[in-house]
Order: C-alpha cells, then sequence, then structure tokens
C-alpha cells in the first residue's frame, strides 16, 4: 500500500508489475542520462569564453545527434511493447470475479460456483479500530487465492468508476454498459489496497478496494464461510 | 514530383549527415502506415464487407491469434472450450 512521502511505485505482488516496474526504471534512467546531459550541454554552452559570430557546421555532429536518439528510441520501444502486449494476455484463469462499481462502493460477485455476492463499503473513519488504515479499509474484502490466474470483469452499475490496484498492477475503467477484463495473478497472501480513479461524484475518494490473497488450500474455506455469512 | 525528389538527392549529396534522418523518419513513417493498415484490413472489431462479413467479431476462432504479437500465449495451443452458436 501507499505510504507517506513515497516517490516511486508500490513494491510489486505480481509478475506484470514487476515488469513494468523494470521498465519503468529502465525508462526513467535513459530519461536522467539525457536530462543530465542536455543540462550540462546548455551550462557550458552559456557559460563559454569562446564565441564565434559566424555559422558553424559540422557534418560528424549531425550524424551522431540523429542516430543515437534514434537508437535509444529504439530501446525503450522494443521492451515496452512487449510489456504492452504481455498485460493483454488471458492465461487461463483459474476463477473469475465480477466487480461493480457503484456510487460509492464496489460490489463483488463470484459466479463460478456457487453464487456469492456482497458489496463492500469503506469504513468510515470514526470506526477504525486501532492499526486499520484511513480511508482504505472495507467492511468485506474481495478474496482471492495466491499464485492463481484471475480474471476480472469490471463494469459499473451508474457512472464510470475505475478498479485499480498499483501494487497488482491492475487499473481497468468500469464503465456502464459495458465489460472489460483484466486478469492477475498475486504471487504471496497479504492484503492489497486500492481507491477508485475515475472521478465519480462526491464521494469519489472514499470507495477503496482491498483484495486480501490467501493460500489457495485455504480460498474455498473462506468462499463457504462468506457464503453462509452472507 | 520527381524534380524534388532530384532536388532532395543533390541536398543529401553536399550534406551526407542527413541520410540517418531519412532513415529513421522514413522507417517510423512507413511502420506506422503498416501497422494502420493491418488494424484496418485484419481488425476483427471493424466491418467493412456488410454482405460476406457483416460481424467479423463472431468469426474469430477460439486458436487464431488476432493480436500482433504474443509473449507468453502460444495460440496454436489453444483449445476450445465454449459452445457453438
Amino acid at each position: 500500500m501507499a505510504y507517506p512521502l513515497q516517490l516511486g511505485l508500490q513494491d510489486a505482488t505480481s509478475p506484470v508489475m514487476q515488469e513494468l516496474i523494470h521498465i519503468h526504471d529502465h525508462t526513467l534512467m535513459i530519461a536522467l542520462l539525457v536530462s543530465t546531459m542536455v543540462f550540462y550541454t546548455i551550462l557550458t554552452t552559456v557559460t563559454t569564453k569562446l564565441t564565434n559570430k559566424n555559422m558553424l557546421d559540422s557534418e560528424g555532429i549531425q550524424t551522431i545527434w540523429t542516430i543515437a536518439p534514434g537508437l535509444i528510441l529504439i530501446l525503450i520501444a522494443m521492451p515496452s511493447l512487449r510489456v504492452l502486449y504481455m498485460m493483454d494476455e488471458v492465461n487461463n484463469p483459474h476463477l473469475t470475479v465480477k466487480t461493480i462499481g457503484h456510487q460509492w462502493y464496489w460490489s463483488y460477485e463470484y459466479t463460478d460456483y456457487k453464487n456469492l455476492e456482497f458489496d463492500s463499503y469503506m469504513i468510515p473513519t470514526q470506526d477504525l479500530i486501532p492499526g486499520q488504515f484511513r480511508l482504505l479499509e472495507t467492511d468485506h474484502r474481495m478474496v482471492v487465492p495466491t499464485d492463481s490466474p484471475v480474471r476480472m470483469l469490471i463494469t459499473a452499475h451508474d457512472v464510470i468508476h475505475s478498479w485499480a490496484v498499483p501494487t497488482l498492477g491492475v487499473k481497468m475503467d468500469a464503465i456502464p454498459g459495458r465489460l472489460n477484463q483484466t486478469t492477475f495473478v498475486v504471487s504471496h497472501p497479504a492484503v492489497f489496497y486500492g481507491q477508485c480513479s475515475e472521478i465519480c461524484g462526491a464521494n469519489h475518494s472514499f470507495m477503496p478496494i482491498s483484495v486480501e490473497a490467501i493460500p489457495l488450500i485455504h480460498f474455498e474455506d473462506s468462499s463457504t464461510s462468506m457464503l453462509a455469512k452472507i | 514530383m520527381s524534380s524534388m525528389f532530384r532536388m532532395v538527392g543533390k541536398q543529401l549529396k553536399t550534406h551526407p549527415s542527413l541520410i540517418p534522418l531519412f532513415i529513421f523518419i522514413g522507417g517510423g513513417a512507413t511502420m506506422s502506415m503498416l501497422y494502420l493498415g493491418r488494424l484496418a484490413l485484419k481488425n476483427p472489431d471493424v466491418s467493412w464487407d456488410h454482405k460476406n462479413n457483416p460481424e467479423p467479431w463472431n468469426n474469430i476462432e477460439p486458436n487464431q491469434q488476432y493480436k500482433f504479437f504474443t509473449v507468453n500465449t502460444d495460440y496454436s495451443k489453444l483449445k476450445k472450450d465454449r459452445p457453438d452458436f
């Protein structure tokens, strides 16, 4: 989850997010190197005592500063396109969960085996137990098994919302009348938080998402007890 | 049109450092146009021929690769596991 004064991306808990972090590091490093070089060039150009009032020309440097940026851009584009296509692949999901965005809560449906449906409202700040996270906790969490590809089918009931969990590398708009699909695999058991990522009215900041990943052997027990409760 | 090419060719002979520029820009433009053409012709989201193929999105085989590039999925190995209509 996010922490105060955070500067970078959250730690990855899915293979896709790991790839995204890797490519972000690669691209940011190139951007920082280029910016440093440009800044140094400008600095030396502005502070130099060597001035020439005639037009200067140089074939060599023109060739270099065409080829080098071209190669750099190709080196950025190739991994980027690879990860882009990788994110779109649906790889035999073990479980399908449907989530519907409402104003202002999420509802989850597990209809693969039995009909499990529940709503997930934010826990108001005054009702938090010490140790819980403000504006991130929900009364019912979406439970998924670890190491299993999970397919999410995302839509909305009223206005556009967006289902996002940064640590899993997932963000998908929930659009009324449209079913969007995304998949993820959770690497280890934990609780992951996200927030609605498309402005949807007064309580847009107060409809978080919390995903609880538990080992596969315990997943059936958890769903059964959830079914009994609801 | 050909006079424009001849002018460009003359400029290239005196300034050969412009050749990489043509390669990169020309290559980029060619790749964009080729991909746009592929999207226009082979994308199953678009219906061009209303008589013979009115709904291409309904004619995709279960193991047909409709994306340009795959990383982990081998489309020829996919099984068909949904009902026919």
